[in-house]
């Protein structure tokens, strides 16, 4: 130990460090690493709580979800009325038809029908 | 964690001096320390950014709770000289740690990452988030501090 020293000692002192090193010496080191293992289980424990909360609400808001694609999926269609099932219903005039088909026509039979006329 | 649980624990004192508040401190530090791990990066050593955490955490809590007061070395001090040496080791330890209470915080971290711990005043510089200039400039005062201590216990126990 030095008796006056500099800001430039780079060496730990071992005689100042040995006694401080005595003064904060903590007993029961065992049962201190018990307690943390116990409080790092507990902690654990807690974190994976927190993960099944969000899991619950994570499979709650799917299930919502795939009901209401399932109901979107569901709904009827409207497919295009084909010239060929126009024609199927009958022969001539082709327009009344068209007006009087339950669904909308495909845009070619409107057109084949203009150039017939 | 064996591995550093004295190390943590006397820094932790270091700058709390209660002994339970420290191992409060201390406790808070290995879990903060297993919740961050996956910011470790394990190409660094791992004991300044223990002790980085293990420093915070001591900073922390005394800065949430009012430290309670350290045990008094009234008694100690009235009682005269010491029949054994394991009792003058005890009553070196009490007024030591009194020393290191009047001291600075940063100051106390500094000197026990220094002289007990035996980090570099660089890496001190790291755990404590200071330049490495101020690190030697603290660990000088505490030095200083209490040398003066040890010695006059040397001369009274002389």
């Amino acid at each position: 130990m030095t008796p006056e020293p500099t800001p430039f000692d780079h060496r730990p002192d071992p005689v100042l460090g040995g006694a401080l090193s005595r003064a904060l010496a903590a007993d029961d080191e065992a049962a201190f690493v018990a307690r943390v293992m116990a409080a790092l289980d507990k902690a654990t424990v807690a974190h994976w709580d927190v993960l099944a909360s969000w899991a619950r609400a994570g499979i709650a808001a799917a299930v919502v979800a795939a009901i209401v694609g399932g109901l979107l999926l569901a709904r009827p269609t409207e497919t295009p009325a084909s010239l060929d099932d126009v024609l199927a219903v009958a022969g001539e005039p082709t327009a009344p038809l068209l007006v009087a088909a339950p669904s909308p026509p495909d845009p070619s039979v409107v057109l084949i029908s203009a150039e017939e006329r | 964690m064996e591995r550093y649980a004295a190390a943590v624990r006397r820094v932790t004192r270091a700058v709390l001096g209660d002994p339970d508040d420290a191992d409060d401190a201390a406790q808070d530090a290995f879990l903060s320390a297993f919740v961050k791990l996956r910011q470790y990066d394990p190409h660094r050593p791992f004991g300044p950014w223990l002790m980085r955490i293990a420093a915070n955490a001591a900073t922390d809590r005394r800065r949430r709770r009012a430290v309670r007061r350290a045990e008094s070395l009234d008694g100690l001090r009235a009682g005269g000289p010491q029949p054994d040496a394991e009792a003058q080791r005890r009553a070196l330890g009490l007024r030591l740690r009194e020393a290191l209470a009047q001291l600075p915080e940063r100051r106390r971290a500094a000197v026990v990452l220094f002289d007990v711990e035996g980090y570099s005043h660089a890496d001190i510089g790291r755990i404590l988030g200071i330049p490495e200039g101020t690190v030697r400039s603290e660990v000088f005062h505490a030095r200083r501090a209490l040398r003066v201590l040890l010695a006059d216990w040397k001369e009274d126990a002389g």
